[in-house]
């Protein structure tokens, strides 16, 4: 596999320009995550409104150019969903990343499939997957208001 | 042996990395190992295997008598005045928390203070801060100065009556200064002050002479220095040997066991409990006996020629920040890229054969302080030459255009 396969200019984009890198007013769901390994950290803010859909999403941190694309994405893509939709699509993106080929959840319209897709070719780096997945793990800390701080060195 | 031709010794590089010829900068992490040692691993398992130092038949005692042979290397390499000063353990690592565990409930109380420096490897940090949480002791840190060094006088400016132990790196991993040991040594012990030193990237770029350095405790990490994993050496001044109690109890350090009393073996048997890594000290004795064929002055001639080459390359490459400028540096060139990530710079790399590595060393304390997260590291071993240095710069222009830099 080429290396620009993972530094698609997606990524790249996201990674150097990410998006709702900032701390949600009025939050009332956050997680924290770290990737001891390689120094990466997040803190994810939430605001889920009275029909439990996200009204604002944001996250800081910092990390390599793979973290902050897959936040920068994430929280683009989610912002406006239900919780429960949101739970589906994180769950579909972990398993992509993990092992299946495809992205299945039909929450997902093909631009967003397309726009997830852009980071399946972690996939082949088995030691940069953490970074792509830690702000996932960590917004379902969030939702599920997990106290415990998310560490992928404890992650399957 | 000729230094020019040594990648020939080293069966690794016949192998390619993505279709790539491998351009090996890792060995601060670990080093690579010559064919001869290799060889020995194999050879002592096929027609030599014995537990060492407790049965009488033919195989124990030419076992046993291999694996003390591989000490008296170890004694003459480092010039130690005893052989038994030389005490094999799992690594550097638990030569340094045999310390801090011995020395510390012995000697250790409330409000005594470790002095340490910000260069510190964790694992000479960590040790310690565990007599921090049982003992209440304090850990004081000699600050690391804008080229990235400690100096003498950052050393003695956090020394107090209170001071115990000063425990300090040779060589740092991160910005490779080699600090003056036998000076700190000198200033320490005036003032009563034990010091120990953490040799893992000291032993296998500089020539060690523990007469001549006088520390009391110096730590090895046998597989940075062209041997096996699964090893490393504590040399301990012997009187400290003999006044500190044991490390871990069990088979091969006791003398007599009673119900009611066990007395403990001589040195150095009283802290080498267990079947040790037996075919991992027999085969470091080849790893000793490579360094010696080559000499230490060629090796740090060569690698100094190295270090000079790759600080100039770099230096020129813009966006490429290095990390400390010490006076005296070896074998490491630890560096930034404005505007790509430590680990996405390994990942590009890698892809090229470089073997580079990313993230805080160890080290997150020196990070802190340089207010970064990780940095990448190229690190040298004899092996090494300019082609590899002009191949990771060039790498780092073709991650440099990946990122549109």
């Amino acid at each position: 596999m080429n290396i620009k396969e993972l530094y698609q200019e997606i990524i790249l984009e996201h990674g150097k320009n990410p998006r709702n890198l900032r701390k949600t007013d009025n939050f009332n769901k956050e997680a924290k995550g770290n990737n001891p390994l390689c120094g990466d950290n997040v803190h994810v803010y939430l605001k889920l409104n009275g029909e439990k859909k996200i009204e604002d999403i944001s996250f800081e941190g910092s990390g390599c150019a793979i973290s902050m694309a897959s936040a920068s994405i994430m929280t683009d893509l989610l912002k406006g969903k239900e919780e429960l939709e949101v739970k589906e699509i994180v769950n579909d993106f972990l398993g992509m990343i993990k092992e299946n080929p495809e992205l299945e959840s039909k929450k997902l319209k093909k631009d967003e499939k397309t726009k997830l897709m852009c980071l399946s070719g972690v996939k082949q780096y088995p030691m940069r997957v953490k970074c792509a997945t830690l702000s996932w793990h960590t917004l379902i800390s969030a939702i599920d208001n997990t106290q415990e701080e998310i560490n992928t060195e404890k992650l399957d | 042996m000729s230094i020019d031709n040594i990648k020939k010794e080293f069966p690794i590089f016949n192998n390619k990395v993505h279709n790539n010829d491998l351009v090996y900068l890792d060995s601060a992490n670990s080093s690579q190992k010559p064919q001869s040692v290799i060889d020995r691993v194999n050879d002592f398992y096929s027609k030599e295997f014995s537990n060492v130092g407790r049965s009488v038949h033919y195989l124990a005692v030419a076992a046993t008598n291999l694996y003390e042979t591989t000490r008296s290397s170890v004694q003459k390499y480092i010039n130690a005045k005893d052989k038994n000063e030389i005490v094999f353990t799992k690594g550097a690592t638990e030569a340094i928390n045999l310390i801090a565990n011995t020395f510390g409930q012995k000697y250790l109380k409330e409000g005594d203070e470790i002095l340490i420096t910000e260069l510190e490897h964790h694992s000479n940090y960590v040790p310690w801060h565990f007599l921090r949480k049982s003992k209440g002791i304090k850990i004081e840190f000699a600050e690391v100065n804008s080229d990235g060094e400690v100096t003498i006088e950052n050393i003695e400016k956090k020394i107090t009556s209170k001071t115990k132990l000063i425990g300090i790196t040779h060589l740092s991993n991160v910005t490779g200064a080699i600090l003056p040991i036998k000076e700190i040594t000198e200033l320490a012990h005036s003032k009563g002050i034990t010091v120990l030193v953490d040799g893992c990237q000291g032993a296998p770029h500089l020539k060690l002479d523990m007469q001549d350095l006088d520390c009391d405790f110096y730590a090895i990490s046998c597989h940075k220095m062209y041997g096996p994993t699964g090893l490393g050496i504590l040399y301990a001044k012997k009187k400290w040997l003999e006044e500190l109690p044991p490390y871990q109890g069990g088979g091969g350090m006791i003398k007599e066991v009673k119900k009611d009393s066990i007395s403990y073996g001589d040195l150095p048997n009283k802290y080498e409990a267990g079947t040790m890594a037996t075919a991992q000290v027999i085969a470091f004795d080849k790893s000793i006996k490579f360094l010696e064929k080559i000499g230490m002055e060629n090796i740090i001639n060569h690698e100094q020629e190295l270090i000079e080459y790759g600080q100039e390359i770099l230096r020129k490459n813009n966006s490429v920040k290095l990390i400390g400028n010490p006076k005296n540096k070896g074998a490491v060139l630890s560096f930034t890229i404005e505007g790509v990530h430590p680990h996405d710079i390994a990942t590009i790399l890698d892809e090229d054969g470089v073997a580079i590595r990313a993230g805080h060393h160890c080290c997150q304390i020196l990070h802190d302080k340089l207010g970064i997260t990780a940095s990448a590291r190229a690190s040298l071993g004899v092996y090494n030459t300019k082609n590899d240095l002009d191949q990771l710069n060039s790498s780092i222009n073709n991650c440099k255009k990946i990122f549109n830099l």
